[in-house]
């Protein structure tokens, strides 16, 4: 009952009246459990969205989810109400050239919702889930007769471009009626919605919330297995509010990792540049002979290490291996230096095959890992984190 | 593994804006098949295949890279040792056809002088959904005097014939120099060649 007696051991933490954040990492650590929404609860505590006393708890997820709606309200629905009204002779009109218009930003914003929209119909192909309906959808988006739908929203930009001059009408009612024509993707019906779409939204909103980092690629497969965790919360008065609780979740683990995913910021401390050099250096210090294997067949990190550490490993593993990982990786209180063991450990794991490998197979096997247990690459990971060399 | 098994290796790029096909195109060649799903790219994918051609086993390294403007730094660096590049752009989305000509600018500024291009307007299988004519692509390619097919990953049209064509003008080129490296006589030579493709350009 080994099992048995862990869940019990997260219970006994996660009831106390101030949560022992020390003990809690000690354990999440390990692994959290699947079940009984564990993962999820966890999450919000290792992330700081939910504070230690637990008191707190009620009024911070009150004033979060409150907060949220009003991004909805204010960033998705509002703009759309303009539009839908279709007066353009007032002075904010689509084809104003007033930067400050409200279409100009309309249209900036289909740039980036064009690039989301994208990425999140791509999002973990490998499961189902984020095709299906949720039990929660949007509902004034949901009921607006597609209009407020983001991807709606994008569709008709794409065609607004081919028609808009030719025949320089009302663009929303040109679009609308080609749309119709030309939809690829399975629409879900009124009154629902996919997850991918929350998903999308959240990105959205995020995007809009954090201008100097827009949506950058790869952010979806971020917010995916946070999303992924607290949709399948089993405490329906959780899972009802999985989307605002994994954006605000989402936006504080970004806030450690963005750097990652700014250009600009490649060369600085936290950037990506400086995380691939150390695991270099670690790779170095757990493996001499690896490390010279890939310095003589100029086998760079950034061939293999930057997509690992970008997306905390997310896309070389399948989903429940990922949430497995990243319990560690949450839990790790000098955030993010295991990261940095697990991908030497990955490597060190695979020297032998490494060690005889040309550089196309090697890179090969690197930028796809092969199946195996999980646990046995964490474990790999904390035996090298033990050995300190330097 | 360590022995050699093929005469000629040439290392090819697939560039292009995220989301008009790249990881497509090369999964249909190198796995010959199509899947609508795949996650997005990020940073660098990299695969092999080996095709004959004029009687010699060639060797490609095909590197696959992400579109978004982010990763173009970490993409760049790749460009340098690339002898053939497939700049690629979709039918059915004018602006990764009007961005060609950035990403041309691109190889001017990061490839050797003499890799050889060639422009795929890719997805030619929705011609219901098609903004970009055929002639536009093809007028293009003539102005920047490149090779220009329209492909479908889906559909498997060209797939196969644009990188052997791309492979093939790579070998063209090699052919006749003396046995070696045949990347690093490229490199060589190149060099001592005058810039044509700036002058002309501004
Ligand atoms: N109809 C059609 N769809 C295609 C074709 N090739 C790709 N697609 C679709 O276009 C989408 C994007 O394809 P990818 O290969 O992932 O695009 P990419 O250029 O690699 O994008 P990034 O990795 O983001 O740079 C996929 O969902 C495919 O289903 C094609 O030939 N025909
Ligand atoms: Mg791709």
């Amino acid at each position: 009952m080994a099992y048995r007696a862990r869940l019990k051991e997260f219970d006994d933490i996660l009831n106390q009246d101030v949560i022992d954040l020390n003990s809690l990492r000690k354990l999440s650590f390990q692994g959290i459990p699947d079940d009984q929404g564990k993962r999820a609860k966890c999450w919000r505590l290792l992330l700081n969205y939910l504070p230690l006393e637990k008191e707190k708890w009620d009024t911070q997820l009150e004033k979060k989810r409150a907060l949220y709606k009003q991004f909805i309200e204010e960033m998705v629905v509002m703009p759309g109400e303009k539009e839908s009204n279709g007066d353009v002779t007032m002075g904010d009109h689509p084809l104003s050239i007033n930067p400050e218009s409200e279409w100009s930003t309309f249209f900036k914003d289909n740039e980036v919702l064009l690039q989301i929209d994208k990425d999140v119909r791509r999002l973990c192909p490998d499961i189902s889930f984020f095709q299906q309906p949720t039990e929660f959808p949007c509902l004034e988006i949901v009921n607006s007769n597609d209009i407020k739908r983001l991807h709606t929203r994008v569709q008709r930009r794409v065609l607004n471009c081919a028609n808009v001059e030719r025949k320089g009408l009302g663009i929303t009612k040109i679009a609308l009626s080609v749309k119709k024509a030309c939809e690829d993707y399975a629409p879900m019906a009124e009154g629902k919605e996919a997850h991918w779409e929350v998903v999308e939204r959240i990105l959205f909103l995020y995007a809009k919330l954090n201008p100097g980092q827009g949506y950058v690629q790869g952010m979806n497969e971020i917010i995916g297995p946070i999303y992924h965790a607290f949709a399948s919360d089993p405490d329906i008065l959780f899972r009802e509010h999985a989307e605002s609780d994994s954006f605000f979740c989402f936006t504080n683990l970004m806030s450690e990792i963005r750097d990652f995913f700014i250009k600009s910021l490649d060369e600085t401390d936290h950037g990506i540049n400086k995380m691939m050099n150390r695991m270099l250096v670690q790779l170095k210090n757990s493996d001499m002979d690896v490390w010279l294997r890939f310095q003589q067949l100029e086998l760079k990190p950034q061939y293999y290490s930057f997509r690992w550490i970008t997306l905390l490993l997310s896309q070389e593993f399948p989903l429940p291996d990922v949430l497995r990982i990243w319990d560690s990786l949450f839990s790790d209180e000098s955030r993010f230096d295991f990261l940095i063991y697990v991908c030497c450990g990955m490597i060190v794991i695979l020297r032998n095959q490494l060690l005889s490998g040309d550089f196309p197979s090697n890179l090969k096997l690197l930028q796809n890992f092969p199946p195996m247990d999980v646990q046995d690459i964490i474990s790999k990971a904390v035996e090298l984190s033990k050995q300190k060399i330097f | 593994m360590a022995k050699k098994t093929y005469d000629l290796l040439f290392k090819l790029l697939l560039i292009g804006d995220s989301g008009v096909g790249k990881t497509c195109i090369l999964f249909r060649f190198s796995d010959d098949a199509f899947t609508t799903t795949f996650i997005s790219t990020i940073g660098i994918d990299f695969k092999i295949k080996t095709v004959e051609l004029g009687g010699k086993k060639i060797k490609l390294q095909i590197w696959d890279t992400a579109g978004q403007e982010r990763f173009h730094t970490i993409t760049t660096s790749y460009y340098r040792g690339a002898m053939g590049i497939m700049l690629v752009y979709d039918i059915t989305n004018e602006k990764s056809f009007e961005n060609i000509v950035k990403w041309l600018r691109n190889i001017d500024e990061h490839a050797n002088e003499d890799v050889e291009k060639m422009i795929l307007g890719n997805k030619c299988d929705m011609s219901d959904k098609r903004t970009v004519s055929k002639e536009r692509g093809e007028t293009i390619a003539r102005e920047h005097g490149i090779r220009f097919m329209e492909t479908s990953a889906k559909a498997n049209i060209n797939i196969e014939r644009a990188f052997s064509e791309l492979a093939g003008a790579i070998l063209e080129k090699t052919a006749g120099r003396e046995p070696g490296d045949p990347a690093d006589r490229v490199y060589v030579d190149r060099r001592q060649q005058p810039s044509t493709t700036k002058s002309c350009c501004n």
